[in-house]
Order: C-alpha cells, then sequence, then structure tokens
C-alpha cells in the first residue's frame, strides 16, 4: 500500500499525464477539425466529395490505431515528413478519431427537424445562418453525450502512443514496472490515474449538458420573470383567455363578400402572378399547367383534396421546390432567378425571399426548437433582417401580444400546445412585414378545441390588417367566412374558381361539387350545422 | 536546459518544427521529458578522442537520438530513484562514446521490436539496447559489436519443468519471450527434434518487454524466460522466493550497436571511438559497476548484411 502511494505521487508518473493529455488534445481537436471536414464532404451534394469521405472513415475506421501510430511515427519520414512522437501520435489519434466524431456530427445536423430547416428557409435564412443559429445549436445538443464518451475513449487510446516512444502515462508505468519489478503498485497508480483523467471527463460532460439544457435555462427565466423589474406574468394570463376569445366578436357574422369587395380588388396590383406552372415527380404529375393570379390584399382559400397539389403549389410560390415549367412572379420578381433566367444560389435565393417578403405558416408549425416564443420572432428578424435587438425584441413582444400570447413568450415550443405553437407561427411569420401570407393547412395538425384559437387570429389578420393570403384549408366555414376567392384544385390544376360563397354554396364544376359533398358542404354554408368544424382529412 | 531545439533536431524538417510551435503546449510538454533525460555519464574519455573528433568534426556538437527499449535492468532502465534518467551500461556506453566523438545522446523509449524500423526511419541515430547482432538483423542496420551473448534460463522457484535450456527439456513447456527475441525462433527450431522424441512442442507466449515476461512465470502462465543472463539475475534478485536460474547458456552471438545502413563515416567513428573505449580500460570498469561479468566483452567487430 506504502508502494502504491509513493507511486501515485510520483512525479515522474504524474508528469506523464501531461504527455498524455497533450496526445489527447491533439488527437480530440485534430478529430474535431477533419471530423468537420468528413461530416460537411459526406452531407454535401457533390457525390464525389462524399465518397471521398465515405473511403476515407472506411480506411481510418477500419485499421487499427496502434498500427496508424507506427505508420505516422515511422513510414511517414520516408516521404519526408518527421514529426515528433507527440505529433506523430496527435496526428494519428486524429486521423483515427475524425471519421467517429464526422458521423456524430451528422448524426447530430440530420437529426435536426427536417421542418425547421424549411422554416429557416422560408424566412430567408442563407445556408450559413441556418446552420449557425438554427441546426447547429441543436445538433450540439444532443451530440454532446457521444463526444463526452468518445473523449473517454480517446484519453485512453492514448496510451498506444506508448508504442511510438511517447511518454505518456503508460509508457512510463511500464518503464518504471521493469526497473523496479513493483508491477502491482505501478499499475494500480496508473490505472488510477487514469480514472482520474476519465472522471474528470465525465464531469465536464456533466456540467456542459447542464449549461446546454434548454429547461434550464427556462426555469431560470422562469425564475427571472419574478424579479421585480420584470413584467409580472399575471395580467397577461388573464388577457390571454379574453384575446383568444375576442376574435369572436370581431368576426363579421355575415361574411359574404360583396360585388364592390371584387371591383375594389380587382383594381389592386397583381402580388403573385402564377403562370403554366407545372411539375412532376416522376412519372406523377403534381402540378398541370396552374395558372392563379392573386392581388394585394386579396385572401383566396385552397381548396382540393388530398395530392391535389395545393402544398407543392404554396411551396413554390416562394420557391422551397422547383418546378418544370412556368412562371412564378412576387412582387413583380421571378423568385429564384437572376435577370438572365438562370437559378439563383441558395444564398442569393434566401435573400431574395428576405427582400420580397414571403411569409409561410407550416401544418407543423416548424417553431424552432431550442428557441422561445420570443426568440422564435425576434432571432429572424436579427439575422436575417438585421433589425437591431431593441427594435426586434419590441416587435416580437407585439406581435406574440397580437396572437394571444404575451404570456408565453418565454416558452419553449415543447412547453406550448399546438394551437399555441402554431399562433407563435403565425407571428414569426407575420414579422418581417410580408406582402404575402402563405398558410399551408395551418389548423390540420391541431386537436378539434384548438383549431379555432388560431382560425381567430387569421381571420383577424384578413379582417384587420387587409393582409394578402394564401391559405390552403379543410376548413369550409372558415374559407366561407375569410376568404375573398376559394381555388379549387384537383390533379395539379385549377378545376373551378370564384367568390367564395358562390363556389362553396353553387358550385359548378361536378369535382367541385363532389368534394363540397363529402366534406359536409351540401348545404348552403351560411347556415349549415352539418359544416364541419374540424379537419377532415378525405 | 534542453528544450525546443532539441526537440526540433528530433523533428526535423521545417514541417514539423512549424507544427510544433502551432501546438506549443505539446511541444513544451514534450520538451519537459527530453530534459534531464540526457546525462552527463561518461567520466574519463581516451586520448585517441581528440584525433577522432579532428577526423569526424561533423558529430561534435550534435544532439543524436539513441533509441532504447528500456526494459532491461543493468542494460537500459529509468532509475528507480529518478525516473527522468536513464541508467545501465549500455546508457554509460552510448554516452562515453558521445563523450569521446563530441556528441550528446538524448532517448527514444519504443518497443523492443521497434527499435530497428526507429533507427530506419530516421526517428532515431542509433541503437544501443543490448540488441544481438543476427544477420537477419544486419539487413536493417549495421552492427559494431560490444559483448558475447550468454542467455540465464529463468524459471519458477524449484524449476518445477526441469528445464535446463534450449533443448529437449522444453518440450512441452512454455516460454515467455519478447517479439523479436533471438530465442523466439531457437525455442522454435526445437519443435521437430520434440516431436521425433514423441512430445509436444514448446510453446511460445510473445510480450513487449521483460516485466511482462517475468509476470509470465510468476503468474504461471509460462514455464521459463530464457534471456540475456544479467536480465535473469536482476529478476531472481528482485524475487528470490519465486524465481529462479536453471541454467546459463552462450548464444552464437554477439551485442551490437546499431546504425543506419549507408552512414559509414558514423559507423566507422563509433567503430573507432569504441575500440578506444576498450583499450582504455573504460567499458571493464563499466561491466564492473553494472555487475555484468567482464568476459563477455568482445573487440569491436562490424555485423552487416552479406
Amino acid at each position: 500500500m506504502d508502494l502504491f502511494f509513493h507511486y501515485l505521487s510520483m512525479p515522474y508518473l504524474i508528469r506523464g499525464i501531461g504527455f498524455t493529455l497533450a496526445v489527447t488534445g491533439l488527437g480530440l481537436a485534430g478529430g474535431m477539425v477533419v471530423g468537420l471536414v468528413l461530416a460537411s464532404m459526406q452531407l454535401s451534394r457533390f457525390p464525389l466529395l462524399a465518397g471521398a469521405a465515405r473511403t476515407y472513415s472506411i480506411i481510418f475506421r477500419g485499421t487499427p490505431l496502434i498500427l496508424q501510430m507506427v505508420f505516422a511515427y515511422n513510414a511517414l519520414p520516408l516521404i519526408g515528413i518527421k514529426l515528433t512522437a507527440i505529433m506523430a501520435g496527435g496526428l494519428a489519434l486524429a486521423l483515427n478519431e475524425a471519421p467517429f466524431i464526422a458521423e456524430m456530427l451528422r448524426a447530430g445536423v440530420l437529426g435536426v427537424d427536417k421542418g425547421q430547416v424549411t422554416a429557416g428557409q422560408a424566412l430567408g435564412m442563407t445556408p450559413r445562418v441556418l446552420m449557425r443559429r438554427i441546426v447547429a445549436p441543436q445538433a450540439v445538443r444532443t451530440m454532446v453525450p457521444a463526444l463526452g464518451s468518445e473523449s473517454v475513449s480517446a484519453l485512453k487510446n492514448s496510451s498506444l502512443a506508448s508504442v511510438i516512444a511517447v511518454e505518456e502515462l503508460t509508457l512510463r508505468s511500464t518503464q518504471l514496472a521493469s526497473s523496479t519489478f513493483d508491477f502491482f503498485s505501478v499499475f494500480f497508480a496508473s490505472g488510477l490515474l487514469y480514472l482520474l483523467l476519465t472522471g474528470a471527463i465525465s464531469v465536464i460532460q456533466l456540467f456542459v449538458e447542464d449549461a446546454m439544457n434548454l429547461d434550464r435555462t427556462a426555469s431560470k427565466s422562469r425564475f427571472a420573470r419574478l424579479l421585480p423589474w420584470r413584467r409580472l406574468p399575471a395580467p397577461a394570463e388573464a388577457t390571454a383567455p379574453a384575446a383568444a376569445g375576442a376574435p369572436d366578436t370581431a368576426t363579421p357574422s355575415a361574411p359574404a363578400p360583396s360585388r364592390d369587395r371584387f371591383a375594389e380588388l380587382a383594381a389592386k396590383e397583381v402580388v403573385v402572378r402564377v403562370k403554366g406552372l407545372s411539375k412532376r415527380y416522376g412519372i406523377q404529375t403534381v402540378l398541370d399547367d396552374l395558372d392563379l393570379v392573386v392581388r394585394a390584399g386579396e385572401v383566396v382559400a385552397l381548396l382540393g383534396p388530398s395530392g391535389s397539389g395545393k402544398s407543392t403549389l404554396l411551396r413554390c410560390i416562394n420557391h422551397l421546390e422547383s418546378w418544370d415549367a412556368g412562371q412564378i412572379h412576387v412582387g413583380g420578381n421571378r423568385l429564384g432567378y437572376r435577370p438572365d433566367g438562370q437559378l439563383m444560389t441558395q444564398h442569393d435565393l434566401a435573400n431574395e425571399r428576405a427582400s420580397v417578403g414571403v411569409g409561410m405558416v407550416f401544418q407543423q408549425f416548424n417553431l424552432f426548437g431550442h428557441l422561445t416564443a420570443l426568440e422564435n420572432v425576434a432571432g429572424p428578424l436579427r439575422w436575417v433582417h438585421g433589425v437591431p435587438a431593441a427594435e426586434a425584441d419590441r416587435r416580437a413582444r407585439v406581435l406574440l401580444e397580437r396572437v394571444g400570447l404575451s404570456h408565453r413568450v418565454d416558452a419553449l415550443p415543447r412547453h406550448m400546445s399546438g394551437g399555441q405553437q402554431q399562433r407563435v407561427a403565425i407571428a414569426r411569420a407575420l414579422a418581417p412585414n410580408p406582402s404575402v401570407l402563405l398558410l399551408d393547412e395551418p389548423t390540420s395538425a391541431l386537436d378539434p378545441e384548438l383549431v379555432n384559437e388560431v382560425l381567430d387570429v387569421i381571420r383577424r389578420l384578413a379582417v384587420e390588417d387587409g393582409l394578402t393570403m394564401i391559405i390552403s384549408t379543410h376548413q369550409l366555414r372558415f374559407a366561407d367566412e375569410v376568404a375573398d376567392r376559394v381555388v379549387f384544385l384537383s390533379g395539379g390544376s385549377v378545376v373551378e374558381e370564384g367568390p367564395a360563397h358562390e363556389v362553396l354554396t353553387r358550385p359548378r364544376h361536378p369535382l367541385t361539387a363532389r368534394f363540397l359533398s363529402v366534406m359536409g358542404a351540401d348545404a348552403d354554408p351560411g347556415r349549415a350545422p352539418s359544416l364541419p368544424s374540424h379537419p377532415t382529412e378525405p | 536546459m534542453r528544450t525546443s531545439h532539441q526537440l526540433a533536431n528530433a523533428g526535423g524538417n521545417g514541417l514539423s518544427r512549424r507544427l510544433s510551435r502551432a501546438l506549443a503546449a505539446g511541444a513544451c510538454l514534450a520538451a519537459v521529458a527530453v530534459a534531464g533525460q540526457a546525462q552527463a555519464a561518461a567520466s574519463a574519455v581516451p586520448a585517441e578522442c581528440k584525433a577522432l573528433q579532428a577526423k569526424y568534426p561533423q558529430f561534435k556538437g550534435k544532439t543524436l537520438v539513441n533509441a532504447i527499449n528500456p526494459h532491461t535492468p543493468g542494460y537500459e532502465t529509468i532509475d528507480p530513484s529518478d525516473p527522468s534518467k536513464y541508467i545501465g551500461l549500455d546508457i554509460d556506453l552510448g554516452e562515453t562514446i558521445g563523450a569521446c566523438l563530441g556528441f550528446t545522446v538524448t532517448y527514444k523509449p519504443v518497443a523492443f521490436a521497434a527499435l530497428l524500423t526507429t533507427l530506419q526511419s530516421g526517428q532515431a541515430d542509433i541503437v544501443i539496447s543490448d540488441i544481438y547482432a543476427t544477420e537477419e538483423r544486419a539487413r536493417a542496420a549495421d552492427f559494431i559489436t560490444y559483448s558475447k551473448v550468454f542467455d540465464g534460463v529463468l524459471v519458477a522457484k524449484g524449476n518445477p519443468k526441469k528445464i535446463t535450456g534450449i533443448d529437449n527439456s522444453l518440450c512441452g513447456a512454455t516460454a515467455a519471450e519478447n517479439t523479436g527475441y533471438v530465442e523466439v525462433p531457437l525455442i522454435q527450431a526445437l519443435a521437430p527434434a520434440c516431436k521425433a522424441a514423441g512430445k509436444a512442442e514448446p510453446a511460445i507466449q510473445l510480450y513487449d518487454n521483460n516485466a511482462n515476461c517475468i509476470q509470465a512465470i510468476l503468474s504461471g502462465r509460462a514455464d521459463t524466460y530464457i534471456n540475456d543472463v544479467n536480465t535473469v539475475d536482476q529478476a531472481v534478485k528482485a524475487y528470490p522466493d519465486k524465481l529462479e536460474k536453471a541454467a546459463t547458456l552462450a548464444l552464437p552471438y554477439s551485442v551490437g550497436i546499431g546504425v543506419p545502413k549507408g552512414k559509414p563515416e558514423f559507423r566507422d567513428a563509433v567503430m573507432a571511438a569504441l575500440t578506444a573505449i576498450q583499450k582504455a580500460g573504460i567499458q571493464t570498469e563499466l561491466h564492473k559497476k553494472w555487475a555484468i561479468p567482464i568476459e563477455n566483452i568482445e573487440a569491436p567487430r562490424l555485423v552487416m548484411a552479406k
């Protein structure tokens, strides 16, 4: 036991830790850099890059580290690269760690909800901003545990550098054992030193995990809201239900847009013009020579069975999807095309989306999961539009209040109901003052009792703000109340369109009539008790 | 203080120097290790050395790297009372040669099997590590011999398997050896004789260093460890109740200093220095200091690939 403590406190062994840490540090840092390169190669659109990265992984993941160490130390000098033992050990460990770290990075990036990426694109985020603000923060959180255990493994693997004369802990203990014959005391001491090192890594990992825990920051801010200089949450709570309920009275009970309204709208400028739009997935035609004109202040409801092309049309309008033929102009611009007719880069497309101003609301809300309601709205204003932080914050609060969520500004999406999330998503889409708002089945993913709170918000946008909107929906009564025009799609083309009330009550095309009857709209929707009040997917 | 210039020296070309600088933390740590390992060991230097330094001025003031497998007490181990130093006959001999030719020595501790690859790759300049100068090894390096080889047969106390040497007494027994040791092929060569005698052939367990081989006997995994007699004596001294030396054998080899092929001037310089050191009786003193029989001393001779 005395010998054990003698070796445990021996400066010679303890200094060996320095070399162990140096090789481990070089290995992890280098592995992170090479891993980043490998992961981005694998995630890139170029098959050649991905193939090269995969080949690298096969080689360096598939051969023993000890051989790689010997190679870096003894073979590289033959081609004129003579590294010191520590550098050679660090290099081999880095090259060996890289494929493992790359896979963690890749899994982390792929693990981030695709919908959030789409939402970011729709908000005009460039690929770089998307990666930095949306993907990376969420990916890193999921990667911390795996990186922690990879660090422990790298630390232990650094002991293999003993074969290439790095004076690290293992080499020093074997040398000590050889000269003193005190095998067990020496190895128990060095084993304990290793345990202390790996233990320290585990503690660091726990700290990082805790620091990155979103629920922890949420609870902290809950605490912060109790501080005297913060607004009290209570009044907001009290006004919330009122705000949600208020639109009932604000809603015109007798909708039926008048002829005057149509004349008025017809004089307004065109905001969205779709001409001859066609798109196929393989042999399936999704959009077939589709034409559509939407004027400023107009609310258009897209109706039609599932697969009729409603969502695809909306996604084409802000160029989240490409198409095969036809042209789309938004505010006079061909979104996504340079003046010479060539396609833009993703970066330029993002900037144009931001400047043209097409807001989008998704069926699945697609809120940024790591950001509070406030940040979901204010963040894109700062990152995309360069709005100063204070102004972005103020605007976000105003908008959240408008959608009846001033009491939930600090809540994370996962702590909100579907209806609340969708209302935040609407606020987020409105924040940059879009010239047109696209809503893709905004209530289809909601529980029936939450549908109305979202519809109320949209109704008020139409009535109070005169916002130009294109809404794909199955809510016939809502369409009747809010929409100026109904456009009925089937098989990727417009089958029938006209004033909402007219089309809904007196459809001319048999397909429209059949759809409306299936949806329970065979009677006058104005007085029809049979109209569905919640989404019904056929 | 031998610090970063030494590291750069060991590192060689500009690339590694740049990398070393870029990773200053690692480099500093390396320097801590290297510093203090070299020590002024050799006391007396023969008179001829002045003439040798004049004849071979290119080694003067240099720092050369000696690759060693520091697991052989008496020849090369770390100093238990100051582990930052290496001690033993080979260490003293190498530093005396260095003092004679005007260079200082630093050390690279590697696995026994990696001694010659380290030399070949240029990561070391010389190998003085109780390595036997066989013709096979001479394909990887030129050798200058300095000692005859006597092996001891290390067995458990009482020699339960009655092992007497590298002979039929090994049939059916298990020998622990280090990877790359010359004893390995000698033991393997017993197989036909054992078969002829109707016995099982000897089994060999390969380890990385003496410590592991000795452990193999202590833990009962192996019956014998046949290696340099001095190493065996040291093990017996450390575990007088558990180990004993069953026999001493003369092997048809010599211990040699390995130098890179294709550097005849360095080889000749080392040989000349060694000759002078032997003539002046310094090697005899060193053998006495490390309790290695002086009968082992052998006049320097070149062992090179044919």
